[in-house]
């Protein structure tokens, strides 16, 4: 869906994105991530169209966004991370204005509207005033906005800055809605323990480049060599750290009791037949399970606590 | 069948008429036209008893041209003040970027901003016409030159509003752009006639070709229009009755005879506002221009 090449960007002497490679496919749920000045939003400028790139190519869909086409711009719905009101303006008129923008009747905009504002859950404020909503649903308008003109690809900058915890949640299951619906989706946030439960994958950027993208386990993975397994036996630790070491897969890293935590860089098989070498051995295992990838502790390593 | 409208003409429209600061400035302008009649009325019958004429009638067509200016010159000072604040505003708001990921071009939101200000002084326009019918009706002046004024007040708050547009453009603060619409103003009305007093003092001792620089100004246009309306004659023809071809110029002779300099401004002021039009379209497409200027900051 969004295939990004070599994409540089530069204010004067300074790189704001390095030669950065990309590719989302369709569907994805993707999570932008890095510290601030890392090149994210100048990245989602350039996607959108909102600024010209120094060198390199973005295709949307097949489209070349460089272009800043009618077509591209059909592609995509854009949602910024602060949302501008007009005073004595109603969310039915503001949402008539953007659906005209895009060259829609007002017959689809209307039908669109009621659809769009029922996803959102804001069915019942289409005559309120735009400037009276909360944080929280002027955030959930502005991706019905977004959605208006039924783009294949949402694109959202920091859309839960400034959002209370309920408007953070309603926000999280708006956009897991979306992607069952089929859309991509890119979503630059700073809150990486909600990225890691809304997407399937994500990049992580840190001045300018790329350091990392793929699924979060993915890159965890390749980051620690391979899986972190934490193992708990009832007793016989001994045998099991000996039998442990015997293979040549597995790194014990650490010994406490009756605690264990290994790395093993094998396949998923080589791992169920490490538990099954271990009951054969007569170690009484009570827990085996592989640690929970942390977004937090992923993105310290990588930008190196830049934030 | 159904009228699609610029949706910013539209948007603009609605957020403008249901905002008091519409019915308050519509005060404040009525008042502001009705005191400069009743002044304009108080001098010229000063005037006439002080010069001892019996009849008054023939003065008081000058109520028209007064009311007139007065309305030329508060349109010359809103229509920037809406304009200029227009892009920048929509830039203050951050409500600019969504509008340019829209299918609308960028020349089309600059010229619907430049129509919500055109139509927006129509309010005011409509909103004079019965104390600009009076000084109609007391004047001796037909229907007609009202509908005329009306035409040249509409081509006057394009070209205005395609100033305010323009530095709306180029500047990110609406105070920034408002101060370089003026600025603009300086240039286009006052400066425009130093080629023509720099002739007029090492030259030859008239404007000659020097003079068709004026023709892009428009207190130039409105002069020549009030003149044309209150005497039929050019302002050219009367003050260089002796003009010569060989003296001034073929182009200047031929555009100070009859209304051709008036239509000819005319021409130029629109030529102008839509180059100033295209030039704010550009500025504004991040395709052409803009890619040297990093994000703004984050709000907090």
């Amino acid at each position: 869906m969004l295939y990004i090449n070599n994409l540089t960007k530069n204010y004067g002497s300074f790189t704001a994105v390095d030669r950065l490679n990309l590719h989302i496919p369709e569907g994805d749920l993707f999570g932008f991530v890095g510290p601030n000045g890392a090149g994210k939003t100048t990245t989602i400028r350039i996607v959108c169209g909102l600024l010209k790139a120094s060198g390199g190519t973005v295709r949307v869909g097949g489209t070349n966004a460089a272009v800043g086409s009618k077509a591209m711009k059909r592609l995509i719905g854009y949602v910024p991370d602060f949302f501008g009101v007009y005073d004595n303006l109603k969310v039915r008129e503001y949402m008539e204005m953007y659906g005209s923008m895009y060259g829609m009747t007002y017959r689809d905009i209307a039908r669109l509207t009621d659809d769009l504002l029922e996803l959102v859950n804001l069915s019942d404020k289409k005559e309120v005033y735009v400037d009276t909503l909360s944080r929280g649903m002027k955030q959930r308008l502005c991706v019905a906005r977004a959605m208006l003109h039924n783009p294949r690809l949402l694109i959202l900058d920091e859309p839960n800055s400034g959002l209370d915890p309920r408007a953070r949640v309603e926000m999280k299951e708006l956009l897991k809605n979306l992607r069952s619906m089929g859309k991509t989706i890119v979503i630059s946030s700073h809150i990486l323990s909600e990225l890691a439960e809304m997407c399937n994958s994500i990049g992580i950027m840190n001045r300018g480049h790329l350091v990392a993208a793929g699924q979060i386990d993915d890159i965890m993975q390749q980051l620690a060599g391979g899986s972190r397994i934490h193992i708990h036996v009832l007793s016989e630790t001994e045998a099991a750290v000996r039998l442990l070491k015997e293979q040549a897969k597995v790194r014990v890293e650490s010994v406490r009791e009756n605690d264990l935590i290994i790395t093993h860089s094998g396949t998923e098989e080589e791992i169920c037949a490490l538990i099954g070498s271990l009951i054969q051995n007569q170690v009484i295992l009570t827990d085996f399970h592989r640690e929970e990838g942390s977004l937090e502790s992923l993105f310290m390593q990588l930008t190196g606590g830049a934030q | 069948m159904k009228i699609r409208l610029n949706p910013i003409v539209k948007k603009d429209l609605h957020v403008t008429v249901r905002s008091m600061r519409l019915s308050w400035s519509l005060f404040a302008y009525e008042a502001a036209l009705t005191v400069t009649f009743l002044l304009a009325l108080l001098v010229i019958q000063q005037a006439n008893s002080y010069m001892g004429q019996g009849n008054i009638y023939a003065s008081l067509i000058y109520l028209f041209p007064t009311v007139a200016v007065a309305q030329v010159c508060i349109v010359a000072l809103y229509v920037p003040i809406i304009t200029a604040s227009s892009i920048s505003g929509e830039k203050e708001r951050q409500t600019f970027d969504i509008m340019m990921t829209t299918c609308m071009s960028p020349f089309s939101i600059v010229f619907g901003k430049v129509c919500s200000a055109v139509l927006r002084i129509l309010f005011f326009v409509a909103a004079s016409t019965p104390i600009m019918a009076l000084s109609f009706v007391v004047g001796g002046l037909s229907w007609i030159n009202l509908f005329y004024y009306l035409l040249a007040v509409i081509l006057f708050s394009v070209f205005a509003g395609s100033i305010g547009i323009f530095a709306s453009a180029f500047c990110r603060k609406s105070v920034a752009a408002v101060l370089l619409s003026f600025v603009l103003y300086f240039v286009i009305f006052g400066l425009s006639f130093v080629p023509v007093f720099l002739r007029l003092l090492f030259g030859s001792g008239n404007g000659g070709e020097s003079m068709l620089i004026l023709l892009g100004n428009p207190a130039v246009f409105f002069e020549e229009f009030f003149m044309q309306i209150m005497t039929g004659e050019s302002l050219f023809g009367r003050s260089g009755g002796s003009f010569d071809a060989d003296d001034v110029g073929l182009i200047t002779y031929i555009l100070a005879r009859g209304k051709l300099w008036m239509f000819a401004s005319a021409a130029c002021i629109l030529l102008m506002a839509f180059l100033f039009m295209a030039l704010a379209a550009w500025k504004v497409n991040p395709m052409h221009s803009g890619g040297g200027r990093r994000p703004a900051k984050k709000q907090a």
